[in-house]
């Protein structure tokens, strides 16, 4: 398994209210992958991101089907910003009435 | 406000698929029913925050502390909605939300009955939440009043986060025979009190005037079938049992509906077998046993704060 099938496959994985992906969204900071353990790090939209587990879940659970040994994902806590959004992102929400 | 339509005038536009955009575009008929289906979506998002603000303490994490949180959050943010469209139709929202007796609040039943313990809060956003989608999702396809319909793009997305959280909590505590008889205890009573917030099936509800203003597109029964068809397999993918099960393409109940409700034991009384609507109608209106300690809740503030800056 390599670091772009890694990517990839999160960008399959949704946020778990709009229907983009966590990389369109921004949150993926890092792919590691060592022997098929795979090591994603992650940051959120807020602290307080009441949506954290789930993400969580849908990325264990997408890396697992994907053929990952072990999946550990570790949360960085770096600033996120609309920035941080790709342009892909930026439009999909947009027409879903969120500016 | 101005009502310059006709009623030939109205549904001529809604039958051409033209959204209304007002009470201008409107008739007095139109206005009043719709006041009457925001009243009920306003208060069921609203109540819902202190019902499961209750729950949230009985969170096993800080993390699920804190989507419970953050559900209230987007309940509260629901509410708001549908009290602001009221508004802009004139209604005195101060004097509805504050002022207004708990038992004339128009939530449904299943809120006034108190979740105890964190299997209910995730069978709640799994059932409950699901039913809000249901039924939030058809006004938001078929609704004609144009600023609800375009309020709704983003409460349907909030909504899909409320039930996954509930169905990844479903899953996990199907993991183990305690906590999984723990789900099966809460289902046993939340399965029907879902099904039965639907309200009165077909035969019993005339839809005319809210189906033909374009209020809703689905009927009670053909609500509770599109909850069914999602609930039921959820459920049976983790092996916990709930009363239905399809025949050719419909679900059907295997137990007698409606029934009487023992609220003090959160228990159905199955053996006692059907009742009429009008008993169930009976207990809806004398409320269930949280009504006032929940409206409190939101109107408590208020009427402090009021009597502070008198």
């Amino acid at each position: 398994m390599t670091v772009d099938e890694v990517q990839a496959a999160l960008r399959e994985v949704d946020d778990p209210e709009y229907p983009i992906s966590i990389v369109d969204m921004g949150l993926v900071r890092g792919v590691e992958v060592h022997d098929d353990i795979v090591t994603v790090k992650l940051t959120y939209t807020s602290m307080g991101c009441p949506c954290q587990d789930l993400i969580k879940a849908d990325v264990h659970k997408k890396l697992l089907s994907l053929g990952a040994t072990q999946v550990k994902v570790e949360e960085v806590f770096d600033e996120w910003r609309r920035s941080d959004m790709s342009q892909r992102g930026i439009e999909r929400l947009r027409r879903l009435g969120v500016a | 406000m101005t009502i310059a339509m006709t009623e030939e005038e109205l549904l001529d536009r809604i039958k051409a698929g033209k959204l209304v955009e007002g009470p201008e575009y409107a008739t007095e008929r139109y206005i009043e029913g719709l006041k009457r289906t925001l009243i009920v979506s306003g208060d069921t998002e609203l109540i819902s925050a202190p019902a499961y603000m209750r729950a949230a303490q009985d969170a096993p994490r800080i993390n699920s502390y804190i989507s419970v949180t953050g559900i209230v959050q987007d309940e509260l943010g629901h509410a708001h909605i549908a009290y602001r469209l009221l508004r802009d139709l004139g209604v005195d929202v101060e004097e509805l939300v504050y002022e207004r007796d708990p038992k004339d609040f128009r939530h449904p039943y299943a809120f006034d009955v108190p979740l105890d313990t964190w299997a209910e809060m995730v069978v709640a956003n799994a059932f409950y939440d699901r039913a809000g989608f249901c039924i939030l999702d058809d006004v938001f396809q078929n609704s004609s009043y144009g600023p609800w319909k375009r309020a709704l793009v983003k409460v349907e997305r909030e909504e899909n986060f409320h039930l996954r959280h509930g169905e990844q909590w479903v899953a996990t505590m199907s993991e183990s025979e305690t906590s999984k008889a723990e789900l099966q205890q809460a289902m046993d009573w939340m399965f029907p009190m879902t099904l039965e917030w639907f309200g009165l099936p077909d035969e019993m509800k005339r839809h005319g005037e809210q189906i033909e203003y374009g209020m809703k597109g689905s009927t009670n029964d053909q609500l509770r079938q599109t909850w069914l068809s999602t609930a039921v397999p959820l459920c049976e993918e983790h092996g916990l049992n709930v009363p239905a099960h399809k025949e050719g393409d419909a679900y059907v109940l295997d137990y007698p509906f409606p029934c009487e409700f023992d609220e003090d034991a959160k228990r159905w009384l199955l053996d006692e077998g059907e009742i009429s609507w009008d008993q169930v109608l009976e207990r809806w209106k004398r409320r269930g046993p949280a009504n006032e300690e929940l409206v409190d809740q939101v109107q408590r503030g208020y009427r402090q704060m009021t009597e502070m800056l008198a």
